[in-house]
């Protein structure tokens, strides 16, 4: 019989083994706050969970479900589908997955056959916003199309590298710019659920984002250990505690019991594999969803992702801000943190991303560096090159460039980005032998 | 006279600007102007004619194969893009003394720091312009533009007064308005210009200082409406929709295919002017207004009503189209999308349904920007003008 191409990455935790099931119970909680009468709200990353939270409304993340599909290799139909309405095979993977599950909804709002097992359930509410790109909030649009039902959005705006982020008008206008952002959605929010936003529940809610934020972060600062307890593989499998549920005690928890194994995995000097010769930095894009298992070919090869900047958080700095009002104390921590990590990139290269891969690669003692590129996902392809360009003038790091997808496996051609594998472990061991090691 | 380029005016100037903008650049230099490029519709200029700066459109060059920009971007992008950044590497825009970026979509938005890190504009000014339209969108597109004038302060080392502005804005009202008049000489059977003579005016003003692209566009419609030659006359009249066509060679193409290119909603056409500046007692209050609501692109969204909202919302984004349709008497549309364009890739479904449903035929191709794909799309473009004609 023919073995199963094995596309899912090899778990080294049992943290993420475990992971899939935080996911899976999320979508079925979604599933059955429905059948309870319960608001379902179809979201993506950086609408507040806090405020969903809030509002006790179940959030169904459009974008984690396609990379579901992809994972499970069922993305296909829903592509063809949205491709089939016209819409081009170089729109956004997810749009497209999205786009087609709506497609392939059946009349009474049941999930395309086929799709029952982890399925979305049918929302009440569409919730979007602009952060990291433009098909995010046309994407919602579109979808308009098949879901007659409430759609809000709003802009995410941040300064431009050279703004200057202390000048009062520009902090006032940013920030003041964001709070409207989120006062419009309670609002809608309120409309919507006939409740009154809780406000003192959402100053509970965000002290528990915070420290779901801190304890993950503890997690990325253990991975820095020789050998390293937790590769990319791992901690792309968490994401759903990580930045999906973030606001629930659960999560907190999720990332407390994960920073105690990675403890002992560190006292027992356990790491991914037995000897690790190389370790990487997954340095720009999102990743293959469809085939994961591209991080269990490099670890065949003594290769261990250490790091990634796909869906890493950002230190958590201690930055004094206080409001009385949620919101803004959401909205003036977001902005503190981020004018903290410009100032320290403007001390070191004068450039933010830049800075972050170069901190990478010094904190983590990383031997190598890889950059994704996706067909369908311009936010996190455009720059990769001028990136390492610019890390190269600081370290010399040897760096692959592979392209693929982020959930069309058509895309993605294995026996081509085998070799290229192959050729960079090759270019890894001689740069080690050249630095005498 | 106006362009003063090769001392002439009218097409001919037209035509000598067209084929050959960096020698506009050269003589403005030489005049001691210093000169911005810019990219997309949505770049404020009256700001830099307010700053006695010359706004220079950065455009592509779809003649010139992309061999240099591998090296500093990937491949997987917008092609115009790509080809905009390849000519700045070759030294094709050294004589731009800044840069103004509006965000427009995530490549053009991308496009700031990675333009200012290679190529080292001495000015630079990104300017942030929200996608929703809401009072709260204009207010803060109204500090940006705040932000934008303390920084041209800073590059020409004296304060822009409220009326230098006031001015600068009428000036570019006058300029649309003129652009406009130009584009009715098209709505005559046949029309008075041809698309092709059309989009190389709206470069070659694109490529001049405000008042001079006034000049040169006044001295095109005059020339255009006393000369007796002017298009055959065609069965098919198109209006052609797309993003960054900056080369007539797909205009001609469809013209040679037996078609008057009457009317276009384009980046790089109509979307330029079809909207002024409303005088305001602050002036930064219209200019926000237009730059946020103003111009009709798929990356500006409008709310709709919470339930029903799709027919309202299909409304909101085309009915401008369908009144443009209207007006220029056009029988068919050609949709033309840039491959990698995600903005205009995704409203192409709807684009779509909604000529359908007004009855107007379209044709839908996707090209990647070079004159290749251009040719191939002969056939189908064919195809549609025997139907539609």
């Amino acid at each position: 019989m023919e073995e199963k191409r094995k596309t899912t990455a090899k778990k080294h935790t049992r943290t993420a083994s475990n992971a899939y099931q935080v996911t899976k119970a999320m979508y079925a909680r979604a599933n059955e706050a429905k059948a309870q009468g319960g608001l379902v709200a179809w979201c993506m990353l950086g609408v507040s969970t806090e405020i969903l939270e809030a509002f006790d409304i179940e959030p169904v993340y459009t974008e984690n479900y396609a990379a579901v599909c992809a994972a499970k290799q069922t993305a296909g139909p829903l592509i063809e589908a949205a491709e089939a309405e016209g819409y081009s095979n170089l729109v956004c993977g997810y749009v497209r997955t999205g786009i087609g599950y709506c497609l392939r909804m059946q009349p009474d709002g049941r999930p395309p056959v086929g799709y029952e097992e982890t399925s979305m359930a049918k929302p009440d509410l569409l919730l979007a916003c602009s952060m990291v790109c433009d098909p995010r909030y046309k994407w919602y649009q579109s979808l308009q199309r098949y879901l007659d039902i409430p759609y809000f959005f709003y802009d995410v705006v941040a300064p431009p590298l050279d703004a200057d982020r202390e000048d009062p008008a520009v902090e006032e206008n940013y920030v003041n710019y964001s709070l409207e952002g989120l006062r419009d959605m309670v609002a809608f929010l309120e409309k919507h659920t006939g409740k009154k936003l809780d406000r003192e529940r959402l100053r509970k809610i965000i002290e528990t984002t915070e420290a779901t934020r801190r304890k993950r972060w503890e997690c990325y600062e253990a991975r820095k250990a020789v050998p390293c307890p937790m590769p990319t593989g791992d901690m792309l499998s968490c994401l759903t505690p990580g930045l999906f549920l973030a606001s629930r005690p659960e999560a907190t928890k999720f990332f407390e019991d994960l920073y105690d194994e990675l403890q002992e995995r560190i006292r027992d000097k356990v790491g991914v594999v037995p000897n690790e010769k190389y370790r990487l930095l997954w340095g720009g894009g999102l990743p293959p969803w469809h085939n994961m298992g591209i991080f269990t070919y490099f670890e065949e090869k003594d290769a261990v992702f250490v790091i990634e900047t796909a869906y890493m958080p950002f230190e958590p700095y201690d930055v004094k801000v206080k409001s009385d009002d949620p919101l803004e104390l959401m909205v003036r921590t977001a902005y503190a943190r981020n004018t903290e990590r410009n100032r320290r990139a403007m001390l070191g290269c004068g450039d933010v991303a830049t800075q972050n891969l170069l901190d990478l690669i010094r904190d983590y003692k990383v031997d190598g560096m890889v950059m994704h590129g996706s067909k369908s996902c311009r936010a996190t392809t455009i720059g990769q090159t001028y990136y390492q360009n610019m890390v190269a003038e600081h370290v010399k790091i040897p760096t692959l460039f592979i392209e693929s997808d982020i959930v069309d496996t058509r895309d993605y051609a294995e026996a081509d980005m085998k070799m290229k594998i192959d050729a960079f472990i090759e270019t890894l061991a001689a740069a080690k032998r050249n630095n005498g090691n | 006279m106006p362009g003063n380029e090769q001392n002439s005016s009218g097409l001919t100037a037209v035509r000598a600007i067209y084929g050959n903008r960096a020698k506009v650049a050269a003589r403005l230099k030489e005049q001691g102007r210093s000169i911005v490029g810019y990219f997309c519709a949505y770049a404020p200029n009256e700001i830099l004619t307010a700053a006695g700066m010359a706004p220079f459109r950065i455009i592509g060059d779809m003649h010139e194969p992309i061999t240099e920009a591998d090296a500093y971007l990937e491949t997987i992008m917008c092609p115009y893009i790509r080809s905009c950044f390849d000519l700045g590497v070759k030294g094709r825009y050294r004589f731009l003394d800044g840069l103004l970026v509006p965000h427009t979509c995530d490549t053009v938005e991308r496009m700031y720091n990675i333009w200012r890190y290679y190529l080292k504009p001495q000015y630079a000014q990104f300017v942030n312009i929200p996608h929703k339209v809401r009072p709260s969108s204009q207010r803060f597109l109204k500090g940006e533009l705040e932000r934008f004038i303390k920084k041209a302060e800073t590059w020409i080392g004296e304060p822009i007064s409220e009326g230098r502005l006031r001015e600068a804005i009428d000036l570019h009202n006058e300029n649309r308005a003129l652009l406009r008049e130009l584009y009715d000489l098209r709505k005559p059977d046949p029309p008075l210009i041809s698309g092709g003579e059309v989009l190389q005016t709206m470069i070659a003003a694109m490529s001049l200082p405000v008042q001079e692209s006034s000049d040169l566009v006044r001295s095109v419609i005059t020339e255009v409406k006393a000369r007796g030659s002017g298009p055959e006359q065609r069965d098919a009249r198109v209006l052609v929709y797309g993003p960054e066509l900056d080369d007539t060679a797909f205009i001609d193409l469809v013209e040679d295919c037996g078609a008057n290119v009457v009317a276009d909603d384009m980046c790089i056409g109509s979307r330029h002017f079809t909207t002024d500046v409303s005088v305001t007692a602050d002036p930064l209050d219209g200019l926000a207004s237009r730059y946020m609501e103003g111009i009709p692109c798929p990356r500006t969204y409008k709310e709709q009503p919470e339930v029903g909202g799709h027919p309202v919302d299909l409304e909101n984004r085309f009915s401008y189209l369908k009144d443009m349709v209207r007006e220029f008497n056009v029988n068919g549309v050609i949709v033309s999308v840039i491959r990698f364009c995600d903005t205009h890739e995704m409203d192409v479904p709807d684009l779509l349904e909604y000529l359908e449903k007004y009855d107007i035929p379209a044709l839908y191709i996707e090209h990647d920007y070079s004159m290749n794909t251009i040719g191939q799309l002969k056939t189908r473009v064919q195809a549609f003008l025997e139907m539609i004609g």
